[in-house]
């Protein structure tokens, strides 16, 4: 049934846009960068770290890619895994050191890391300075532009099935099985004392976090066909937050549901600017008091066993901050 | 084969370890006795390669392991539960053991990704032997049971699954009945006793004279972080100074 359910969805997916406006498209296009974004995330919230910086990740993509049309004229195609493999070799480097941190300090050294690199971008005028850069180019297949909504949409959908299928994957293997084990300082210990290297398994699952972030970021850059300090703020990071934690941390599927549901919310917020923080804000809270496991916990009180994976209360990210 | 050289460990101004000296052989079941604070689970820490040593060296298998990682001395044969049993609260019995099983199975990201035939049998077979783990202790009962829902006793009991699962040589158990009722303590130690040291060499962490008396060949006692006395169990309550590290000195 589950199975059924997926193929519909992504049978639509893929046959459906040809028939959409395209400000659908654009709605859809944002919402599956986001899901990969917050489905990156997930990997490192899934063994109880925050990251209030995963913009700086995103954005290292985006500038990495955006930089090698412009100036060098790389295609795109290789930029977006050149975006990737920047934000990994960033977040292998700053894992190594920042992952030791627990709770709220580790979420602090991501976020400062990701000012930084913001920082960075707006003051020198090789990375465009405070007004970005611009005439981004979109990626060519067969020799033709891909401008229109809809041509975009489909690389868009590729990159993220393909990164939604490895991330699924990948927490359904015992490295994916191990990384549980490390939600807190006490398990970490246990972890270790029976033979498991936690600071090379939270390293790896960092880079892979990061590495999706970084090739999204480079797609989503190359869609907007710009990019500025502006695009990837802090506010990012927390929306991505928050779609996890209110999507629910206890299974694959709720980071997914949280972002479609709230980014789908969030565009139609759009007119409404600061406003849609606070709508977030107020679901999040919502969420936490009365679904600690997340709206997809709903699922298991309606359906029993639809989904596999359990309900972790939010509770357990807290318990990381001791 | 296990051989502690002057263990010496000091955490600012506090020495909590002073210049102990003790040896373990093969297949034996000591006591490590103290009062609080005298720094046995300091000892274990430091055995498990969880502390560093300010000084000293531990010896295990003729091999000079000081300083080594957790997870290093883990793949070496060390083996150990925790005070506060420590679980993976949220998971259930069989995925905790199936943790301590993990170093006998090398992770082959790719062909987990790929989720290969070769793989999931391999995955099947750790089951297996999880769930072979947790019948040892008789607990199979409760494999699919929360860890952070089941009864002190069965926690106890689990904690030493997992750390069964590594196949150690050599397992500390930091005080593996306390906490329980009478009953409990005696079907834990009489396993301990029993089929486990028939596994692997034991030391245990333990306030409780009449468990060290009852079930273990040798105890160590530490007071003020120094080794009081080392010798059979029967001749702790004549020693002057095990008498006098419980019972507290009559003060001028």
């Amino acid at each position: 049934m589950k199975r059924g359910l997926l193929a519909l969805v992504v049978a639509a997916l893929v046959i459906l846009p040809p028939f959409g406006q395209p400000y659908v498209l654009h709605v859809a296009i944002v919402v599956l960068v986001n899901v990969v974004y917050a489905q990156a995330l997930y990997v490192i919230m899934r063994m109880g770290y925050l990251s209030f910086g995963h913009a700086g990740y995103i954005a290292l993509g985006g500038y990495a890619s955006a930089l090698l049309a412009t100036k060098l004229a790389v295609s795109p195609w290789v930029g977006f895994l050149a975006g990737g493999a920047l934000a990994a070799v960033f977040a292998w480097a700053l894992g190594a050191v920042t992952l030791k941190l627990r709770g709220i300090y580790f979420s602090l050294s991501v976020f400062a890391f990701a000012e930084v690199v913001n920082a960075v971008f707006r003051a020198f005028e090789f990375f465009g300075g405070p007004a970005g850069i611009a005439a981004v180019p979109r990626p060519a297949l067969f020799g033709a532009r891909l401008n229109t909504h809809l041509q975009f949409y489909y690389v868009v959908l590729v990159v993220a099935l393909v990164s939604l299928v490895f991330l699924y994957r990948l927490q359904w293997t015992r490295f994916g099985f191990t990384l549980l084990a490390l939600r807190t300082r006490e398990t970490e210990a246990l972890a270790e004392s029976l033979g498991i290297n936690a600071a090379r398994h939270k390293t790896f699952a960092f880079v892979v976090s990061c590495f999706f972030c970084g090739l999204m970021g480079a797609v989503h850059v190359h869609y907007l066909r710009f990019v500025s300090p502006f695009v990837f703020t802090f506010f990012l990071s927390t929306d991505l937050m928050v779609y996890v934690m209110v999507g629910g941390l206890g299974s694959y599927w709720g980071p997914i549901l949280g972002t479609v549901l709230l980014t789908g919310l969030g565009e139609q917020l759009f007119a409404a600017g600061y406003y849609k923080s606070l709508v977030y804000a107020v679901v999040l809270l919502i969420v936490i008091l009365a679904l600690p496991g997340g709206l997809i916990s709903l699922s298991r009180l309606i359906g029993r066993g639809g989904l596999r994976g359990r309900a972790a209360p939010v509770d357990a990210i807290a318990a990381g901050e001791r | 084969m296990l051989e502690i050289r002057g263990i010496t460990k000091q955490f600012g101004g506090l020495l909590a370890l002073k210049d102990v000296h003790f040896t373990v052989a093969q297949g034996e079941l000591v006591a490590l006795v103290g009062p609080n604070g005298a720094g046995k689970s300091t000892l274990f820490n430091v055995i498990a390669g969880a502390l560093p040593p300010t000084r000293g060296h531990v010896i295990f298998n003729g091999r000079d392991v000081t300083g080594r990682s957790s997870h290093d001395l883990a793949r070496l044969g060390v083996a150990r539960t925790f005070q506060q049993t420590t679980l993976f609260g949220e998971q259930t019995a069989l995925e905790n053991v199936l943790h301590g099983l993990q170093r006998h199975a090398r992770p082959r990201l790719v062909a987990g990704l790929l989720a290969t035939p070769a793989y999931r049998q391999e995955q099947r077979d750790l089951e297996r032997r999880a769930l072979g783990g947790l019948e040892f202790l008789g607990i199979a009962s409760y494999r699919d049971a929360i860890a952070a829902d089941l009864p002190l006793g069965i926690q106890k009991l689990l904690t030493v699954a997992i750390a069964l699962a590594t196949e150690p040589v050599l397992l500390l158990l930091d005080e593996p009945a306390a906490g329980l009722s009478q009953d409990e303590a005696t079907r834990m130690m009489n396993l301990v006793a029993s089929d486990i040291r028939r596994r692997c060499t034991v030391v245990i962490v333990e306030h409780n004279m009449r468990i060290v008396a009852g079930w273990c060949d040798r105890a160590v006692v530490l007071q003020f972080g120094q080794t009081i006395y080392d010798g059979a169990p029967q001749g702790l309550t004549r020693d002057q100074r095990v008498v006098d590290a419980y019972l507290g000195v009559a003060e001028l």
